[in-house]
This record gives structure tokens, sequence and C-alpha cells, in this order.
């Protein structure tokens, strides 16, 4: 019975994780990473004195997200599996804390501050609902179609971080969370009948939340979206500058710290929601070719992993690490661009902030995990 | 082997995966392809819109023109002046909430300091602290740039205009200790002889938000170039200068020149950034320089001018104008009371101008109006000149005939007087001793619209078109202006008051001194001229204005001229002409003096001082020098003065002899005018010198408030 192929295989279970190092991914993520840290050396070092060596202090997060990252990977993910319900625990308690904690800042609190760092625990509870629901998924194999009633309880932990997060508030990490938990919901089997109940249900709540649970500034730039060109000078400036900023990149760009709408700071945000537009103005279309395809192959790269899981929690987890990043990617890319209304998601890798780039970077370490232990057995228990 | 190789349940996922590969694909080629339409398709229409963002056009100010007189003296001129500013957030952080950035955690309120250089006193300074204050009410160190650009806190403010020279030395001085607070150079008209000559250089205005919103009407900004120059050719923004009256306006075009540009580049706070690297993005062309305004050379003698004022100090309000015969160049026009241009240039600031206007609008001598030619009033016994001709050229009236004059004339029930017995009068003796009597049996022979015609031929009941300022055309009545006027009820009685400029007769003081001009240089009528040359700023001609004579030549015979300007010589020279007791031996001259009936009703609310003031006679001087070739025509006006041969009469002789002494100074030749003064340059850091007019040391009294013979002098809002 055993091919060719499984000898083959067979071998490879011999190895240990060292020998399977995933060397495309890190090579990647080390790539986007330099790419990021150039380009905010980009954004802000000729913007202000107090800005200037904020891409320094970016390396530093690399560094502790790196290192974040590597532990992250080097645990087998299986003894992860066993304390996954207790890491989401101590996520929720965190995001509770921010409330206690928070420092307000531009009219939302997010930050907890613990001594000088300020961290930001909505970002690591989206690791920490992804381990919950592939913890759930793992104990609860199906294999004919769930129904409504099978989805309550991931349901149940998606809700209640999006609901204290939308506290906060902070609809940018609400809608990820909500996204996150969609793409692991649709790596689920459901039943058709349950399908078009949920289409239904959806249909009927959101005017309710669009009219009871969104903030007047929240809708504010979801009208903006939809009427460009109404008001340049209000909600629509961001958009409005991040697109004359990609656009003027036209093929070339103009070199490297040489796009004039950033360097005369018409770009808003530089460095964190909108670093892109900064990209695509020094390197143009071609600049922007080459990083939308390193994450194209990043995410791809994701969910290959997710596929040649050993095991289903490893898949989820691997698809929640790859969703991540490609929500992140596909929301800030189309947010820039004028494509999706203007929600705070960052740019993984080129956004500056520690708590995004570490929870990136531990998300990868998972993907890592993941990736040099398929061929593994599960650790004896 | 089979345990070690299945995954675990994994299988309810498989198929997933690939729509999975298959969504993210589309998504990414999604977004590339937008970048594609952003980037290589519309690459070339952002890169437009990025250019714009960064690369602004600054105006690049000119300079008006300056006016200078016949002899080159500047009359009008352009100065910096420097006006002091605050930005509200800065000079007073402590109104500003929030927590306060590092950069300026430490900084203290700079305002007071700013408020004791610039010397305010507690009232002032509690207002502009109220307003500070007020400005940064809603602000907060946290706000981002978009609030900042919007709030009022971080806009500059006007605090105080046209700062004196050691001011701004302090404040420049102390710079570094007054954050927040600058010293702004702007261009202020500046007027040299200050009050003299106010009218006709009339003065310099904002151009206002109406004229602004018909110049620059909605979507200016969108148009084409040609469209723009077609609606505001002279291409004027907020805040610039624009002529308001007398020359400054009229000559707008010439003296305004033409703003340049430069290309600058800025950023998104509205910061120029220099270096290489700025420059790099500039675009050619990069700068368009400014085209100076034109310089005028008027023909007005300033010198003369202050001569006149002088021997018109006595007089409340009048207007004298003195006329080159040969040439209709106007030498001096001059009205009182004045005003100082200066006050309502800008000088000092907008609180000045408001000020000034609200003064001088509210008095009841009108010192606005031009009365040299804006006023229109009865000309009195100086018409009497045309009506003799009008008599003569008709043959209707034999001028060697003498008429009697009892001192009055009974016509049907009325009585008509004369101001003395003059006896038995010819045409020659009527004129010199200005009898009534005899231009009234005259009018009754000779007719109305005959006299009127002749009139008309001088240049009187017509606007003379010069057009420095809204002109009266004046009126010589005729048969059928009365029958509008009076529904067909002429009396003769009309006919009588004309042909002695009373009843409805009005001229100006410039029309008629360019109609005795006439009668002196032997019935040529010219249009009147004050601006002799338009000159560039080094002092090049660029446009040169001859004398230009009025279509309508006088058609009279010369002996008949001849007679009457012997009378008019008469006047001054026969010992019983009527302005023989004030005549000056020395000086050949003719001319007719007038006393002019007002015809004033008093009205409600008068007082005895005002009623006396206003029921007294305008008092009229036409004169023309010398008489033997005659080179000026001088008409002086006084306003409610009183009787013609002893108010007038001698302000006419002191300004023919001032011309005179003048004359001789200068030499048989005119002098070339001197070199023009060195130029301003944008702006220099020194003012120009302060031409001070010459004071006089001598001469009549200065007209005063308690003079018991003054006028009504009140300054009730309204009472005129």
């Amino acid at each position: 019975m055993i091919s060719r192929s499984s000898t083959f295989t067979a071998r490879r279970l011999l190895d240990s994780p060292r020998d399977q190092f995933d060397w495309a991914l890190f090579l990647v993520t080390a790539g986007l990473a330099v790419i990021g840290v150039v380009n905010l050396y980009s954004a802000t070092s000729v913007v202000r004195a107090s800005l200037s060596d904020l891409y320094v202090q970016q390396v530093y997060w690399l560094v502790a997200g790196g290192i974040l990252g590597a532990l992250a990977a080097a645990i087998d993910y299986r003894h992860i599996e066993r304390y996954g319900y207790a890491i989401y625990g101590f996520g929720v308690v965190l995001l509770l804390l921010v409330f206690v904690l928070g420092r307000d800042i531009r009219g939302s609190s997010r930050w907890i501050q613990i001594g000088s760092f300020s961290l930001q625990p909505s970002e690591f509870m989206k690791l920490f609902l992804i381990v919950a629901l592939a913890k759930y998924l793992h104990n609860d194999p199906k294999t004919e179609g769930r129904k409504l009633r099978d989805l309550a309880i991931p349901a149940l932990f998606a809700a209640l971080p999006v609901a204290l997060v939308l506290r906060q508030p902070d609809l940018g990490t609400a809608l990820i969370l909500l996204l996150i938990f969609a793409t692991i919901g649709a790596m689920m089997r459901i039943q058709w009948r349950s399908l078009a109940t949920l289409a239904v249900f959806l249909g009927v709540s959101g005017p309710l939340v669009w009219g009871y649970l969104l903030k007047p500034y929240q809708k504010q730039r979801v009208v903006s979206f939809l009427s460009p060109e109404e008001n340049l000078l209000g909600a629509n400036w961001h958009a409005h500058h991040a697109r004359v900023a990609i656009g003027s990149g036209k093929w070339l760009g103009e070199g490297f710290m040489r796009g004039t709408q950033n360097q005369f700071l018409f770009l808003p945000d530089q460095y964190t929601d909108f670093p892109f537009p900064v990209f695509a103005e020094d390197w143009g279309f071609v600049g922007s070719l080459v990083l939308v395809g390193l994450y194209a192959f990043l995410v791809l790269w994701g969910i290959r992993v997710a596929q040649s899981s050993r095991d289903r929690f490893g898949a989820v987890l691997a698809m929640g690490a790859s969703a991540l990043i490609f929500w992140h990617v596909f929301f800030n890319l189309g947010m820039v661009t004028g494509m999706l209304p203007v929600v705070g998601v960052t740019l993984p890798l080129f956004s500056y902030g520690g708590s995004s780039v570490i929870t990136v970077m531990i998300g990868l370490g998972l993907l890592m995990n993941v990736s040099i232990r398929r061929y593994q057995l599960a650790p004896g228990r | 082997m089979t345990v070690l190789v299945s995954r675990e349940g994994a299988t309810e996922f498989r198929k997933r995966f690939k729509y999975f590969a298959a969504g993210v694909l589309l998504a990414f080629l999604v977004v590339l392809g937008r970048l594609f339409e952003l980037q290589a398709v519309q690459g070339a229409d952002y890169a437009a819109i990025a250019h714009d963002n960064i690369v602004r056009r600054v105006a690049v100010p000119t300079i008006r023109g300056a006016i200078r007189d016949a002899q080159g003296h500047v009359i009008a001129s352009s100065r910096p002046a420097s006006n002091v500013t605050v930005v509200p957030g800065r000079a007073m952080p402590s109104a500003v909430s929030g927590r306060r950035p590092s950069s300026v955690a430490e900084q203290a309120d700079t305002w007071s300091k700013l408020a004791i250089t610039l010397r305010m006193n507690p009232e002032e300074r509690v207002r502009f602290e109220t307003r500070l204050k007020t400005a940064c009410e809603n602000s907060s160190w946290q706000d981002s740039p978009e609030d900042r650009r919007r709030s009022p806190c971080w806009r500059t403010l006007l605090v105080r205009e046209d700062i004196a020279r050691d001011i701004e030395a302090q404040l420049k001085e102390h710079a570094s200790e007054l954050t927040g607070a600058d010293v702004m150079t702007v261009p202020v008209r500046y007027y040299p002889y200050k009050t003299l000559g106010a009218h006709l250089l009339g003065y310099v205005g904002e151009v206002d938000a109406e004229t602004l919103a018909k110049l620059r009407p909605q979507g200016y900004d969108q148009m084409n170039v040609e469209q723009r120059q077609k609606l505001n050719p002279l291409n004027y923004d907020v805040g610039d200068a624009l002529g308001a009256t007398g020359i400054e306006r009229a000559w707008e075009s010439s003296l305004r020149g033409q703003a340049g540009w430069e290309k600058r580049v800025v950023d998104a706070h509205g910061r120029y950034r220099t270096g290489p690297e700025a420059d790099r993005l500039l675009d050619d062309p990069k700068r368009q320089d400014p085209i100076p305004g034109r310089d005028l050379r008027l023909t007005i003698d300033m010198e003369l001018m202050q001569s006149i004022e002088r021997a018109m100090r006595a007089h409340a309000a009048g207007a004298a104008v003195v006329v080159d015969v040969r040439t209709g160049r106007v030498l001096a026009a001059y009205s009182k009371p004045d005003f100082d241009p200066n006050d309502l240039s800008g000088a000092g600031g907008k609180t000045r101008v408001r000020e000034t206007f609200a003064r001088l609008s509210t008095d009841p001598l009108r010192p606005m109006m031009d009365k040299t030619m804006s006023g229109a009033f009865q000309p009195g016994s100086t018409f009497k000149p045309f009506s003799a001709l009008a008599a003569l050229e008709d043959k209707l009236i034999d001028p060697e005939d003498h008429e009697r004059c009892d001192g009055y004339l009974m016509f049907g029930r009325r009585i008509f007087h004369c101001t003395h017995v003059h006896g038995k009068v010819n045409m020659h003796d009527a004129i010199a001793e200005s009898c009534n009597v005899y231009f009234f049996k005259l009018a009754e022979t000779v007719g109305m619209d005959r006299i009127a015609r002749i009139a008309n031929d001088f240049g009187l009941g017509e606007k003379t078109g010069l057009g420095t300022n809204p002109e009266a055309p004046g009126r010589v009545p005729t048969r059928s202006w009365y029958a509008l006027r009076y529904q067909g009820q002429f009396r003769i009685g009309f006919t009588l008051n004309a042909a002695i400029g009373q009843g409805d007769a009005l001229v100006t003081p410039l029309q008629l001194a360019l109609a005795y001009g006439a009668l002196a240089n032997g019935g040529t009528v010219y249009s009147p001229e004050i601006v002799r040359a338009v000159e560039t700023s080094d002092g090049a001609v660029v446009q040169e204005f001859p004398p230009r004579v009025r279509p309508h030549k006088v058609d009279v015979k010369p002996e008949n001229l001849a007679r009457v300007v012997d009378a008019l010589r008469a006047v001054v020279n026969d010992p019983r002409g009527t302005a023989y007791p004030v005549r000056d031996p020395t000086i050949d001259m003719a001319g007719k003096t007038g006393t002019a009936q007002t015809g004033y009703i008093p009205q409600k609310g008068d007082d005895a001082k005002r009623t006396a003031y206003y029921s007294r006679d305008h008092a009229w001087f036409a004169a023309f020098a010398p008489a033997k070739a005659p080179e000026i025509a001088v008409v002086v006006f006084i306003e409610h003065g009183g009787s013609g041969p002893t108010q007038a009469a001698p302000i006419a002789i002191q300004i023919i002899r001032e011309y005179q002494r003048l004359a001789a100074a200068r030499g048989p030749h005119v002098k070339p005018p001197p070199p023009p003064p060195p130029r301003l340059t944008w702006f220099p850091n020194v003012l120009p010198p302060i031409v001070t007019p010459p004071q006089d040391d001598a001469g009549a009294p200065a007209f005063s408030l308690d003079d018991a013979e003054a006028p009504f002098l009140t300054t009730e809002a309204g009472a005129m």
C-alpha cells in the first residue's frame, strides 16, 4: 500500500521540525518587514523631528515580534490547543481592562498603559479568537452539514470581543474580528437551509445596526465613501489625498523619499493607516505590483499550509492567520485606493504600531508552527 | 502507517481550500486592477493634481504709479506701512485647551509683552484679549492639522496698522520674546501735500465686496484666461487698492500696473519650501515679473495751488480754477473745504478711514465735493459778457446807445433791482460797472434763446469732459426748458434774470474758467486737460496729450469779442469799474465780478448764524491775464462769500500775482523737470523723504470758528 510518495512522506516524518523550516514564509515575511521599515523611513523621517526616529522604534517592535513569533512557532501548536479557551478568556479580560485603564485618544480608548508601553488588547484578541475557534472546531468534527444551532457557540466566541471592541469604539478591529469568524465559518460544511436563514437574518439586522449601533462619525465615513466628491475637506480628505498620492506615482514612482504628497504633508496618518500611498507614490505601479504580489503570496502560502495541516486545529489556526493577513491587506488597500470606506485597518508590517506588529508576527509564527509540523504526530499527552 | 498519513478529520475542510485560494487571488487581482487604473491609466491626472497641491502661484505685488505736478513734484506715491498681526494660539498658548505637546509645554503667553510694546490702552488691550480668547475657545492642542487649518486660533489676526518706526524697531529687537506676533509690510498710498489738491487727486480705497463680486463672479477661479480678462481686465483680488475718486480713479488703469506671479512650493500647511529639492518640482515658466504702474505728469502747478490755498484762507468754502488759455491745461483746481486723502487711503489703518469718512460725510460744508466741477452755482454777473456778445452778434443793440439806470426796473408789477443808480450807461459802462438794468433791457430785446446759444458756444451748460470727478453739467435755461419746467407759463422775468446770471442759470467754476479762456484767446474753447503725459517709472514719456479743442468753436466776430474784452479790462482798470478799488496797478488783467443771490429760504431748525451764512451771496471773480497777451484764466468762487468785488476779486488778483511771480522765477523757458526721485524697490527699509509743503508765514488769517463772521459750522448729522 505504501506508495513512492508515502515513503517519501514517511521519511520526512522522521525529521525534526527544524528540518522542515518554511523558508518561503520566512523570506517573504522578512522581505515585507524590511520594505515596511524602509517605507516608514520615507514616511516619517523628513516630516517632523519628533517622528523621525519612528522607524527605529518599528525595528524594535519587529525584533520583539520576531522573538515572540519564533516562540509561537517553536511550541508545538497542539500544546496551544490545550490552553485555547484559557487564552481566549485572558484576551476578554484584557479587553474588559481597557474600560478600566484605557486612555482616551482621539475619541476612543483602545490602549492599556503598561510602564512606558501602550498595549492594544483588541489586536491580540484577533489571535485569541482564532485559537478559540480552532479549538472548538477541532473538538467538534461533523460529517454532515451543520445547522444554525451548531454555529451558535462559535458565533458567541466572536460576538463577545466584537461587542467589547465596538464599545471602545473601534470599527476597524470589530470588522476584522467578524471577517475572521466568517472566514473560519466558511470552512465548515453548513446546511443550505441554515445558510438561507442566516442570509435573511443579516438582511433584516443590517438596517437595524445602521440605525442604532453605528456612531455618527462611523456613518459619516460610509456616507462620504458613497459620495466621494462632495466634501473634499471633510471626511473625504484622507481618501482623496491617498488617491492623489497613489496615482501620482504613475508607472515607476517618483523615487525613494521623493513622493511630493508625502514629503509636503498632504497625507494624513501616513505612518499608521496610510503607509501604502507613501510606498505607491515613491515606487509607482511597478512597486505596487511587487508589494501586492508578496502579500498575495503570503496569503496563498498560508492557505496551502492550512490545506496540508495534519489536523483540524492546525488547519483552522493556519486559515485564521491567513485570514488575518488577508483581510487587513485587502481592507487597507481597498480603503486607500478608494474602493472601500475609510475604516481604521492597518497594513501588516507596514503600519507603525507595536501591538499590530507583534500580533502579525505571532500570527505568522503560528503559521510557521503549523507549516513545520505538517508531517508530525501529535505529541504525547 | 495509515494513521500517520491520515489527517485526523480535516477532510471537512478539504474541498474548500481551492475556493479560498481562488477568492484571495481574485481579491488581489481586483486591488491590482484598481492600482493599475489609478497609477497607470489616470496617473497623469493625479500627478497634475499633486502638482497643483504643492505648487502655488504667489502674486508679486506691483507698485502703483506716482503722480507728479508740472514741475515734477511728487504729489502721490506709495510708501511701505507696517502692520502687526498675531496668531492667537501662539501668542496666547494658555487660551488653548488640552495637554500641551512638549514643544510648547514651557511657553508663556507673549501677548502681554506685545500689548505693552504697542502701547495699547487698557480698553483696547482688553478688547483684543477677548478676541484672542474667543478665537481659541474651541481649540485644543490635540486637534488634527485640518482642525487647526479651520480654527481662527491659528490664523493671523490684525492688531495694529501702520505702526510708527520706533515701535517697529522695538518689535524687531524683541522678536524672540514675541512669539506669534509678526510685522507685515503693505503698500500705502502717500500724499505728501496732504489736503492740498485732495479733490483733483482723489484717494485710494480697498476694493469693496460689491465691486469684487462683479469683477470676480462665482466660478471665476474656474474660468480660462480670456474670460477672466474680459470680466476683470486689471485682475483685482481681495484687498487690492482701487482709485476711489479723482485722478486716482479716472487713471486707474494707467496707475495700477499689473501684479506678477512667482511659483512657490508649499506644503499642506501652506508653508513655503525652498532648496534644490523644492525647486526641482517647479515647472516653467517659474515667474512673471510685475509691470509697475505708469506715472502721471499733471498740468497742475502745486506751487500755484499753495498760493491759492493761502489766498483762500479767510474763507470757509469755495473753489478756484486756473487754466492756460492757450492750451486748456488746468494749472490749478482748488476746492474748499478739503480733506486729507492720506487718512482715506489707509495711513493709520481702517479705523482711521472709517472715522474720517464719518466726520466728512456729516460736515455741512461738503468737504468731499469737488466744487470746481461737481458743483454748479449761479454765475451772477460773470455771465453778462455772454449776454452782451449775444446782443452784439445779432446786431440787436447798438453798444454805444445809452440806457438809463434808476437803480431798479419796473417790469409789469415786479421790481428788478440794480446794485446802484448808475445813471446813463452804454454797454461798456454796463459791464464795467455791472449795471443790471442795462442788461434787463438788453435781455428784453435779445431774448433768452439767443443768449443761451452764445453761452452754450462758450461751453456753459455742458460737461467739459475732464472726467476726473463727476461733473455737473450746469444749466443755461432756454424758453423750451422753462416751458417744461413751469408748464408753459413763461414769464419775461426769467429772461431778465438769466441775462445777469441769476435765477436758473448754473455754471461750474471750471466751465466758467474755460469760457473766459475763450473770451481771452479769441474764441477757442478748449477741452480741459489735467494729465499732460503718461510716463514710465524712470521718467520716459509713454504717451503725451496735446491740447484738445472742443469740436464746437465759438463763431463770434472778432470786433464784438474785442469790445467785450475791452469792457472786461475796464472792470479792473477804469476808476468806475467794480474791481477797481482792489486792483493791483502792476498787473495787466481783465475780469468780471459776480455776486450771485442764492435765494436761500431759512429752514426749520436754523439758528441765526446758519441763516446768516446761507443767506449770503456767492462771490465770483472771473479774470484773465495779461490782458494784452492772455496766458491764464482764473475763476475764484467763494460759496456764500458775500460780494464779488470785495471778496473774490482780491483773491483772483493775488493768484495772478503769484502766477506771474512763479513764471518770472522759473525764467522764460520752461525748466526741464527735475529727475524723478529714485524708485522704491519692494520694499526698502527706509521711508521716502517726506516732502513738507512750505508753510506760509504771512497772509490772511486762517479761517477760524471763533470769527464772528464765521459761517454756521455745526456738524450735526444730517443737518444738510
